[in-house]
């Protein structure tokens, strides 16, 4: 695997301001993360709210400096360079964000949000420019004349979608988008889902996506590692990870996923109660309140992150001897002739497709 | 349907000021005790202003009920007086809402939140009522609730929150419990501890439950019977087993395509194409009509919400759908 973009003991520590009496508080929200990202992939960080899932992804970028630790991207430490040469690389590394209602200004028009990047960056002629936008316009399934609107006259998706053409703009070679696809309607979402996939192969981009949405990074991601409270916990391929957990807290997460699918699985309460106050996380593995699996060395000793094979890394004492469950085939049963109807209804959906790209 | 019907919802239509076509169109359903009814659709469906409608909170104006019934045992909470209806809502009728946060005061204790409610309902007194909130707080499963009674909400976590909104709406025993998103914004597993909480209660006290969401997976773990609305109207109804196992909308059907699988990987996800018209941009007719890849001349008057047997019933002109009519019907639609 040749890694495009890597992190050695990241970290970021949040100060609370210090209060009249006492000590201020420190938040590990990332508590030391080394990941390796291989060019072309889609690498997605999975985790609950507060397990430093955000963080990380601004870290990458360097949105936000880090307390210690590396980024590295083809040779350079990103959390040492300058900031001309630190701006210079955010040509090749694109942010997309959660919520496509706050991330644009709504006093720019389409065309000069989705041209800024190359404004800034000096890319091409105005002219040049103009011409980039309409084409960016219509890959990501918008209309040229799109360019002279502004942000509040298109919905949730749409907006979702000049995010991403802004973010495609520079012609960058990573892509990170934060819970890119949660905000929206599942339908939408599928939409966008598609735009995501089709762009990552017309460009060659890697893709890192942040997400709690399990299904959806089931459905992108090659390889997906698992945060529980600043720290990865798993890190696996993602057929591997869903089929086969090896991390307690993995098998949790995938256990409590309500199924689509009537009559398939209750979802299972894996885990009882609230994850732990990240401003004092416990003593030896921080899942260890919550484990079901949990003995003696596991409230004591911290686990690291050891190498399982066929490229799979997992912090937990009991790895090697512990039996996990993932899913199991939960396929919606359906009678023949509703099954007769998704076929024609995916074969109306291709050819309408095929007649009017975009949709 | 039977005559043991707690609820009984009979054409809700719902106008808002400025917009011809009603934005929520002839929606009725009945519910038993003890039964869960799902309600799902995506963003500007009409599945919460429907609920909102039912315990009398719609924002009148810009919106008015035109037209509608809803028999909650025997009386029409549409048309009862707001001093009757307040005595119902919170007492034999209680809502848990998507964010706990904006409907719990914010300074109050949580016990006397409770407490207040009871009180209310019950006409009993200060200690009574306080025994009661404690003895619900432990029925949701809150730890320490001798403690948490005297917290302040924004002192608990968004999950032990949603706890302490169920044990308000359950303090009174109501006989319907009406849940507008009550986990959407919580976390997978605490999602998953609230959904399992509010089944066994349910299971306790035998309440009839109309649960609003968007989650199919939601819909698949708690559904009884199941709506799913689109533009404002319901266009497919049946059992949980009828909707997921013979879904016959296109709409329904594009929906469950949209999800991405937790099996195996399947290329491109099929998707429902296009977003809602706006509300002043309603096609006449089939409101689905112009994202549906079937669709044709047809679809041009609204289809009605027609019985296929057994009670699934399904509003599309093409329904049944069968594969000998629908190659003729793309080529005529396209």
């Amino acid at each position: 695997m040749t890694a495009i973009l890597s992190t050695r003991g990241l970290r970021k520590d949040f100060v609370t301001a210090k209060p009249l009496f006492g000590e201020a508080t420190v938040v590990q929200a990332v508590a030391g993360v080394s990941l390796d990202i291989a060019a072309g992939e889609t690498f997605a960080i999975v985790g609950e709210s507060g397990c430093g899932k955000s963080t990380l992804a601004r870290l990458l970028l360097r949105l936000i400096d880090p307390t210690a630790g590396e980024v590295w991207y083809k040779g350079e430490d990103l959390a040492s360079l300058p900031p001309a040469r630190l701006r210079a690389l955010r040509r090749d590394l694109q942010f997309i964000f959660q919520d496509p209602f706050s991330s644009l200004n709504p006093q720019m028009s389409v065309g000069a949000l989705i041209e800024e990047p190359m404004r800034v960056h000096s890319i091409g002629t105005r002219t040049e420019r103009r011409a980039k936008v309409a084409d960016l316009l219509t890959r990501v399934g918008l209309r040229p004349e799109h360019a002279d609107r502004y942000p509040h006259e298109f919905s949730g998706g749409q907006r979702q979608r000049i995010g991403i053409a802004r973010a495609l703009a520079s012609g960058p070679t990573v892509l990170i988008g934060d819970e890119p696809v949660s905000a929206l309607d599942v339908s939408i979402q599928a939409q966008v889902v598609n735009l995501l996939e089709d762009l990552k192969d017309d460009f060659g981009l890697t893709l890192v996506i942040i997400a709690h949405d399990l299904a959806v990074i089931r459905h992108m991601a090659d390889r997906v590692a698992v945060m529980y409270l600043g720290e990865v916990v798993e890190c696996a391929p993602a057929g591997d990870l869903y089929a086969h957990p090896l991390h307690p807290y993995a098998e949790a997460l995938l256990a409590a996923i309500p199924v689509a699918s009537y009559g398939a699985r209750p979802a299972r309460t894996m885990v009882e109660g609230d994850p732990p106050n990240p401003i004092a996380p416990p003593p030896g593995c921080k899942f260890h309140p919550r484990c079901p699996y949990a003995t003696d060395i596991c409230r004591v000793e911290r686990p690291v992150l050891a190498d399982m094979g066929g490229g799979r890394t997992v912090a937990c004492h009991r790895a090697t001897e512990l039996s996990l469950q993932g899913l199991a085939d939960l396929e919606q049963a359906r009678t023949p002739a509703a099954r007769g109807r998704f076929a024609l209804y995916a074969q109306a959906m291709a050819d309408k497709t095929a007649h009017n790209r975009p949709e | 349907m039977t005559a043991t019907a707690l609820l009984e919802l009979e054409g809700l239509t719902i106008a808002l000021k400025g917009v011809d076509q009603p934005i929520v169109d002839n929606v009725g359903f009945t519910l038993a005790r003890g039964e869960t009814l799902c309600i799902v659709g995506e963003s500007g469906c009409g599945k919460s202003l429907t609920s909102l409608a039912l315990m009398g909170l719609l924002q009148t104006p810009p919106l008015t009920v035109t037209r509608g019934m809803a028999r909650f045992a025997g009386e029409d909470l549409l048309a009862m007086p707001a001093a009757r209806l307040r005595q119902i809502r919170g007492g034999r009728m209680a809502m848990i809402f998507q964010e706990p946060m904006t409907s719990l005061n914010p300074g109050l204790r949580i016990g006397e939140q409770i407490a207040e409610s009871v009180r209310r309902h019950k006409g009993v007194g200060q200690a009574e009522a306080r025994a009661r909130a404690l003895e619900m707080l432990r029925r949701v499963r809150i730890p320490a609730p001798e403690k948490r009674l005297d917290e302040y909400p924004h002192q608990l976590s968004g999950g032990m929150r949603q706890r302490a909104m169920i044990a308000m709406a359950l303090a009174n025993d109501p006989e319907l419990l009406i849940a507008d998103e009550p986990t959407t914004a919580l976390d997978v597993t605490i999602q998953a501890q609230i959904l399992k909480l509010m089944k066994s209660l349910q299971q306790e006290t035998g309440a009839a439950m109309v649960l609003i969401t968007h989650d199919l997976g939601v819909v698949a773990e708690m559904a009884d019977k199941v709506a799913v609305m689109y533009g404002g109207r319901i266009i497919e109804t049946g059992t949980a087993e009828q909707v997921f196992t013979d879904p016959q909308h296109p709409y329904t059907i594009g929906l469950m395509s949209s999800m991405p699988s937790l099996g195996a990987r399947s290329g491109r996800l099929v998707t429902v194409p296009g977003t809602v018209p706006q509300p002043t941009a309603m096609p006449p007719g089939c409101r689905f009509s112009t994202r549906c890849p079937f669709a044709t001349g047809a679809c041009a008057t609204v289809p009605p919400l027609t019985d296929l047997g057994a009670g699934h019933r399904v509003a599309c002109a093409h329904a049944p759908l069968t594969a000998t009519e629908a190659p003729a019907m793309r080529s005529t639609g396209t």
